[in-house]
């Protein structure tokens, strides 16, 4: 038999048991601070996200770092700035913390950002300088790129070797755009011509190396102005052992599993990338930094390096192209 | 007790109240909905392709139906661990329901209970949970292709074959189709059915078959490559027909064929991908059976939207004892009006 004196110690025991659950389980008494989850829109220029895969590896690693909720959104049409502008303000609308954005059209987006239509923190993905409306840029200078890789080419051509450059007649992305400027002003100052041939898709790309099978001059280089031309370029040379002789190398933009795997093979002799991972992880980091603390103005400037077949396995560049997540 | 007429009618009142509130509540639509998938990795070609059609499919059904498709995909790179803790955070995310291709399709029931818990829907696709974890809540759901209807095509297509060209199969006319076998992982549930039921749709179907050998290659297109290479040195030349349970490994085969310059040996495959039939166009590859991609992510959006919304699956995607929806497939060869549509 329990005494009244144990009865008591007993209760006194299983209150202090209650009390102990209570500090530790709940929030009752120690109340945990509360960790904000950011949420952030990031809606890109494209239809797919085929030329965002290490950029995506980057955004999710900061979203966990800095608890961040971190929606991707693909355009319905490649380029479409009208969707791209509606999709902003639907995100705005649905309680976006902070937007990130590749312009389908960057004078659209600035306009925007000038009469203040977006009204949360904005990160810009952009593709050359921006104008002051923009307080967050991550700028990769495709103009730059474009120089880079014609000089790279320049190099290695034979002197006097005609340059190609393969660009869509139907998407004018300022990506490009800028590219091929570069482009074209490196080689204005070489002794190798250089034309722009525009195509509308696959089937126009295949019927002009169709075309240059029965090219009877000498080697041309051809330049592809966006990864997707590179990578349709490369698979019809990768058939063609014709079309090899008459190409004496196949160079462009972009870092797509497919391009990797061509210049591996030598089908692609160069290519000029920048760090996806980077622009991905710093493109978050920015904006939740933007949602907790405002938008102090922030220009982040990222290079481009040229890759070759001899340097794809430098650690480097491994680590550029195969990002550990 | 004595209930006066003005209380009765002030009950009355609240209970129309009441169910007026529900009869709203009912009404309210959605206008937006988030599905979190999981793929077991993000890195296999047929997971890839019908990964790029489902995103297709999301937008179509955002357009059509006025609703925000939220997708948030992630890749669990073969680890379960590493899926377990994309589920708990799609949970967290408040994800409205989940879309799973299993790492593991015998370990899903860590994932099974935390959906369970959260009350969040699963549909699993690809990779089949055993039936009792399917059995164990009504909120289930698999989408998937009939693992023995798309080994009876793939052997259907060499028996056709057989039948009207025997030359084309028995390549040194010694009366017998010697072959090699290159099978999936060995833990899915249709590596073993392909290679049964796809093998015995070739003796059923008067093919003279033996085997030299076989291997397990785990849908990879370098190990086949490796295996293949080490076929072709141990039984040079006697070696007419590849099987393989995918496209990925037929394609490594393929890749050793081509290294040892050896062009007439047939080779078949399973799943339509991209390479795949690429490989048929040019030749490589004498055939593939493939699942409808479209219906295939179009029934995992649906269905995936209709639990999201709390309505009753779509019967355009009818399923079967309620919990699975089996994919169409289709046998593909060389000169097939299907290939030739999906290339333009």
């Amino acid at each position: 038999m329990i005494g009244k004196r144990g009865k008591l110690l007993v209760v006194l025991y299983v209150v202090f048991l209650a009390v102990l659950f209570l500090m530790c389980s709940t929030d009752l008494i120690i109340r945990e601070p509360e960790k904000e989850i950011y949420q952030v829109a990031v809606i890109i220029e494209e239809a797919r996200d085929d030329n965002y895969g290490n950029f995506r590896k980057g955004m999710d690693q900061a979203a966990m770092e800095f608890n961040a909720d971190v929606r991707f959104i693909t355009l319905y049409e490649k380029l479409n700035a009208e969707e791209q502008m509606e999709l902003i303000d639907r995100e705005q609308q649905d309680g976006a913390d902070a937007l990130i954005v590749a312009p389908a059209d960057g004078e659209q987006v600035m306009n925007a950002l000038t009469k203040n239509q977006v009204t949360i923190p904005f990160v810009l993905l952009g593709a050359g300088e921006a104008g002051e409306s923009v307080t967050k840029n991550i700028m990769v200078d495709y103009k730059q790129m474009g120089e880079l890789l014609a000089q790279k080419m320049i190099e290695d051509m034979p002197e006097n070797c005609p340059v190609l450059a393969l660009a869509d007649s139907q998407m004018h992305s300022i990506r490009s755009r800028l590219f091929l400027e570069g482009a074209f002003e490196a080689f204005g100052n070489s002794k190798s011509s250089f034309q722009i041939v525009e195509t509308a898709g696959e089937q126009e790309i295949r019927i002009f190396m169709e075309g240059l099978e029965n090219w009877t001059g000498g080697q041309v280089a051809i330049l592809a102005e966006s990864p997707e031309i590179l990578a349709e370029a490369a698979e019809l040379l990768a058939d063609s052992p014709t079309l090899s002789k008459r190409i004496w190398g196949l160079y462009g933009r972009g870092s797509t599993i497919p391009i990797l795997n061509y210049l591996d093979r030598g089908l692609v002799k160069g290519i000029c990338v920048t760090d996806e991972f980077s622009i991905g992880y710093l493109s978050v980091s920015m904006a939740v930094e933007a949602a907790e603390k405002g938008a102090e103005k922030k220009v982040v400037a990222i290079d481009s390096v040229y890759i070759d077949k001899e340097s794809l396995r430098d650690p480097v560049y491994e680590k550029l192209l195969f990002p550990i997540e | 007790m004595k209930v006066s007429g003005k209380k009765i009618l002030l009950l009355a009142g609240l209970c129309i109240c009441l169910a007026g509130c529900t009869g709203t509540q009912r009404e309210t639509q959605r206008t937006s909905i988030r599905i979190g998938i999981s793929l077991y990795r993000g890195d296999d070609t047929f997971i890839n392709n019908l990964r790029s059609v489902v995103e297709e499919k999301a937008k179509e059904y955002e357009r059509e139906n006025h609703i925000k498709v939220t997708l948030d995909i992630q890749d669990a790179k073969g680890s379960q661990n590493t899926q377990n803790n994309q589920v708990e955070r799609f949970i967290s995310l408040g994800c409205d329901v989940l879309c799973i291709n299993p790492v593991d399709r015998m370990d899903a029931s860590v994932i099974i209970d935390q959906a369970m818990t959260a009350g969040v829907p699963v549909v699993f696709f690809n990779r089949q949970p055993v039936e009792e974890d399917m059995n164990r809540w009504d909120q289930l759901y698999y989408i998937g292709v009939d693992a023995k209807e798309t080994a009876v095509l793939q052997g259907q297509m060499v028996v056709d074959l057989y039948k009207k060209h025997p030359e084309k199969v028995d390549l040194n006319g010694d009366g017998v189709v010697s072959y090699v076998l290159l099978e999936g992982e060995s833990s899915h549930q249709d590596s073993l059915i392909r290679t049964e039921w796809s093998i015995q749709t070739l003796k059923n179907g008067g093919v003279p078959i033996e085997k030299i050998t076989g291997g397990i290659a785990n849908w990879e297109r370098s190990q086949a490559s490796a295996l293949m290479e080490q076929w072709l040195s141990a039984y040079p030349g006697t070696i007419e027909l590849v099987v393989s349970n995918n496209d990925d490994m037929a394609l490594g085969a393929i890749d050793a064929l081509d290294r040892e310059r050896i062009t007439n040996v047939n080779v078949i495959g399973i799943d339509g991908t991209t390479p795949g039939l690429e490989a048929l166009e040019s030749g490589k590859l004498l055939g593939t059976v493939s699942a409808n991609k479209e219906l295939y992510a179009s029934a995992v959006i649906e269905l995936a939207a209709s639990c999201a919304m709390g309505k009753e699956p779509s019967e355009e995607y009818p399923l079967t004892d309620g919990v699975y929806f089996w994919t169409p497939q289709e046998i593909l060869i060389g000169e097939s009006e299907q290939l030739n549509k999906e290339f333009q």
